[in-house]
């Protein structure tokens, strides 16, 4: 809701004075990479064929580290789609005729809905059944090419399509096929390149590492999983038309071994790197041609060094060369500080003002909430809870009474099996926790869900993902937009801004998994802040914090409070807790005992009987 | 019909106990130890080789079982341990495994060279007539060792210490060595177990391929597929139901359809029990024999 002043902000922010060297290095990578495509073209065939089996397999290696190292998805079934590419290919072009160039639209298309279709089946199941199923995607195809003798020609395969030359005018380029396979590759570079330098980047991670934190941020993370997934399934699929030109397409040529190779060579070059998947495809596809013994004795060699690179160098040749040069560059200095934790702002912590109290309208109201995991007991019983605009509201209870459920069911976790939430007046129930975030509800999680490997600012950037439009479709060529690099910018600033008002400002650029408890829960917490929500729902944010933290804390959410933001908060730590609260629901075993001012629950009997502990 | 279900079984539980013994080193580690076919390769190869140099049968194939255990224990050694202790969720194991298994056929091909060589007919020679059905004394033989192994298999993870020991370590290792459990040692016995069960299958099957060091490719294949068409993945046993399973639709299809179905048809019948039941005919989450779960909370 307020993208319009960022953009307007940010356009007011003079270029970073680095700017003129950054034009330029793509510019020179780029003219490199021509100039070799240019002599690989007018070469010999032998170095022409091995420039593209590796160039076809870096593009396959870039598809599948697009979903392994960014969503976390370890797909085997990249050797599947890259038959579909190849087969389609040359079976339509050489019974049918087809023009091939009007081919590769319909192999991405085709190989990218199949690809949808099979996310959209195995992301019922997660991490390794992924694995498994995508796994046996691939066996059902090779086992298809292999028996249905009359289309594919059975084990002998067939004999791919000729790349049309080039037009008389052009021929002295060379090999129209090098050129058109190096294109793809640079394309494949680029694009992944783009979306590590895009908003989206934080989110994919967050989605690897902490789905609830993503979902709680707006992102419809299951849609976005098939999606990526089915665009690696493209690439793959186009890997595929480019494969089918370079001589015979059989089934051994897809099958699952060939997926696992895929997968050796994301992890040798080094996974979730742009250029990692193209060096670790060039290892293994030239790997024949340079240890020249044996066939047996190469495949033993092959195993073995597939093996201790896994073992010696988990982050791949790239996470290597990067270690190497970390202290020449001089760039993350480990600072062996003490943990400082800087005052909150006395200013505004959340952006714009929220809208304007109007009295006492209920914003959140649960009725009759009845919810209970699997066959055991029920764990809400018929609990009804309203909370005012500008409140804070304590929901207390013993260890199992319910309260962090209560939370997952208002935030959309959870479905409750009966009854209705409602969030200023819209209900939410059955709808995603994704759609929370629109309605302005936020929430924090007890065990902070961060992605580690990102720092401070970039996580809580994650926050700002539905404030900001269109970051999924733009992703793939951002850095290329002025809307791009300007949105950025603001998302970097605010979300810088946001760790410095709620204190952890000096923290701004170590990674999350290297910084202390306290500022994980605060890096959360400007997570939600930074996009102006109305309603926030906290669990337990004081836990595991020292006393200092916890007055930190009071300072912070008191400063929210005054911005008129409702918060709910689930706390045991009730010292903290009452001063801050209007009103406080008491749960126990699933039922609501009691709600009513601070004083009025510290007084009641029934509550300091199986709370309080008299 | 009676023939191919006879025949399913037999083969089945050849499948089953390739199936079991994925199940089994999964259980411990959650990894599936892609070399699994080739230890029960190692030992139909050891068992040829000694046999043919005029060794008795049951010399070599006890010499057939020690070897493809040992190689089983390397494998945990060598490819999975160092990956789970720098990070046991890491997915590298799935490159190392399939590496050792590399490593492993083609050193059987370098050996003994890429054609089949005899193996010996062990009760192959002998004909028992079951009502209009007809099954080998190596079918039967089959059956029983795969049913005796799954039942005893069954009682030792269920009724012994060391049983439970592999369950604690099977859901939480940290929490495991935390109480005592030697968790290396337990994953050390379930890989040599599992071998072992994989040699078995070997011994049981060799006197019908021959011996040849390509079996693992397909007969691995096919004990994964066992697994996730029963859901190994949670309890070992259920893959052995899974080969049965997979065993008589193979049979059957060959009968039933034409020859070559049992290349293809098992597969079908895998990919619509996966899109079932996830995550297999016999594990806990089908919703056909248990009523569904809700989603639960982030854990």
């Amino acid at each position: 809701m307020n993208s319009t002043t960022d953009r307007q902000a940010a356009a007011a922010i003079p270029g970073s004075q680095a700017g003129g060297w950054r034009a330029v290095a793509p510019l020179a990578v780029i003219l490199a990479y021509l100039a070799a495509t240019a002599y690989v073209a007018q070469s010999d065939l032998g170095l022409q064929n091995l420039v593209l089996v590796a160039a076809v397999f870096g593009i396959l290696a870039i598809s599948l580290d697009l979903v392994a190292g960014m969503l976390g998805l370890y797909s085997l079934g990249q050797g599947g789609f890259f038959g579909i590419g190849a087969y389609a290919t040359t079976i339509l072009a050489n019974d049918y005729g087809w023009n091939v160039y009007g081919l590769l639209v319909l192999v991405l298309v085709a190989a990218g809905l199949v690809g949808v279709a099979v996310g959209a089946m195995s992301l019922r199941v997660s991490g390794l059944y992924f694995a498994i199923t995508t796994f046996i995607f691939t066996l059902v195809l090779t086992v298809l090419a292999t028996d249905m003798v009359n289309v594919t020609g059975g084990l002998q395969g067939l004999l791919g399509p000729a790349f049309p030359d080039f037009p008389s005018g052009l021929r002295w380029l060379g090999s129209p096929l090098v050129w058109c396979t190096m294109a793809g590759l640079l394309l494949c570079l680029v694009l992944v390149w783009n979306i590590r330098h895009s908003p989206f980047y934080p989110i994919l991670l967050s989605i690897r590492d902490a789905e609830p934190f993503a979902e709680a941020a707006g992102a419809r993370t299951a849609a976005i999983k098939v999606g990526v997934f089915g665009v690696s399934a493209a690439m793959a699929g186009g890997a595929g038309w480019l494969f089918s030109f370079l001589g015979v397409v059989s089934p051994s040529q897809f099958d699952w071994s060939v997926s696992l190779n895929v997968l050796v060579m994301v992890l040798i070059g080094g996974i979730n790197t742009t250029i990692g998947p193209v060096i670790g495809a060039m290892f293994v596809s030239m790997f024949p041609n340079v240890v020249n013994i044996n066939p047996w004795l190469q495949e033993i060699v092959y195993g073995a060094l597939s093996i201790l690179a896994i073992t010696l160098l988990p982050d791949g040749v790239v996470g290597v060369v990067k270690r190497l040069l970390a202290p020449l560059i001089g760039g993350a200095a480990p600072v062996t500080g003490i943990v400082t934790i800087e005052e909150p702002s006395a200013t505004a912590i959340v952006p714009a003002p929220a809208i304007p109290s109007t009295g006492s309208e209920i914003v959140v109201e649960c009725r009759g909430i009845e919810f209970g995991y699997g066959l055991g007991p029920k764990v809400l019983r018929n609990v009804d809870l309203a909370v005012q605009r500008g409140h804070i509201h304590g929901l207390i209870g013993p260890n199992g009474s319910g309260k962090s459920t209560l939370a997952n069911v208002i935030s959309g976790r959870l479905t409750p099996h009966a009854g209705q939430v409602l969030v200023k007046g819209t209900r939410v129930d059955g709808m995603p926790a994704s759609s929370r975030s629109k309605l302005g509800l936020r929430r924090t999680f007890q065990a902070a869900q961060l992605v580690k490997e990102l720092t401070p600012t970039q996580n809580v950037m994650v926050g700002l993902f539905d404030r900001v439009p269109r970051i999924v479709g733009r992703a793939a060529f951002w850095p290329m937009l002025a809307s791009g690099r300007r949105d950025m910018a603001a998302m970097h600033r605010r979300s810088a801004e946001t760790l410095a008002l709620v204190g952890a400002g000096e923290w701004t650029s170590r990674q999350v998994g290297d910084v202390p408890h306290g500022i994980e829960q605060l890096t959360q917490l400007a997570s939600v802040c930074v996009a102006g929500p109305d309603v926030i729902v906290l669990d337990e944010p004081a836990t595991g914090l020292s006393a200092k933290e916890v007055r930190h804390l009071a300072t912070i959410l008191a400063n929210l409070k005054s911005q008129g933001v409702t918060m709910i908060i689930i706390e045991h730590q009730t010292r903290f807790l009452f001063p801050l609260c209007d009103r406080v629901t008491v749960l126990n075993a699933g039922e609501v005992i009691l709600t009513g001012s601070a004083d009025e629950v510290r007084a009641d009997p029934v509550v300091r009987q199986v709370y309080l502990g008299e | 019909m009676l023939q191919f279900l006879l025949s399913g079984i037999a083969i089945g539980s050849i499948y089953g106990l390739i199936g079991m013994a994925l199940a089994i080193s999964f259980y411990v580690t959650r990894i599936i130890n892609f070399a699994q076919g080739q230890l029960m390769m190692v030992t139909v190869m050891i068992t040829a080789e000694l046999v043919s140099s005029g060794y008795p049968v049951w010399l070599a194939a006890a010499a057939g079982l020690a070897a493809s255990c040992i190689i089983g224990v390397l494998s945990y050694l060598i490819a999975v341990r160092p990956i789970l202790l720098s990070n046991r969720f890491s997915f590298g194991w799935l490159v190392s495994t399939l590496g050792f298994a590399v490593i492993v056929e083609n050193a059987a091909a370098y050996v003994w060279g890429p054609t089949s060589q005899a193996f010996p007919p062990i009760l192959n020679n002998i004909s028992v007539p079951i009502g209009n059905a007809v099954l080998t004394g190596q079918q039967l033989l089959a059956i029983a060792t795969a049913a005796i192994l799954a039942a005893g298999f069954e009682i030792v993870r269920r009724y012994t210490l060391f049983g439970k020991l592999g369950m604690a370590t099977a859901a939480d290792p940290e929490m495991a060595s935390a109480i005592g459990a030697n968790t290396t040692v337990v994953a050390i016995v379930a890989f040599a177990v599992s071998a072992a069960f994989a040699g078995i299958a070997g011994l049981l099957i060799g006197p019908t391929t021959f011996a040849n060091p390509y079996l693992g490719d397909t007969f691995g294949t096919y004990g994964f597929i066992a697994m996730m068409i029963g859901g190994g993945t949670e309890r070992p046993i259920a893959a052995m139901f899974g080969g049965l399973v997979l065993g008589v639709c193979a049979e059957g299809a060959n009968g039933l359809i034409n020859s070559q179905a049992s290349d293809w048809f098992p597969f079908i019948v895998l990919v619509v029990i996966l899109i079932v039941s996830p995550k297999g005919l016999f594990s806990a989450s089908n919703p056909l024999f248990r009523p569904r779960r809700p989603a639960a909370a982030s854990r």
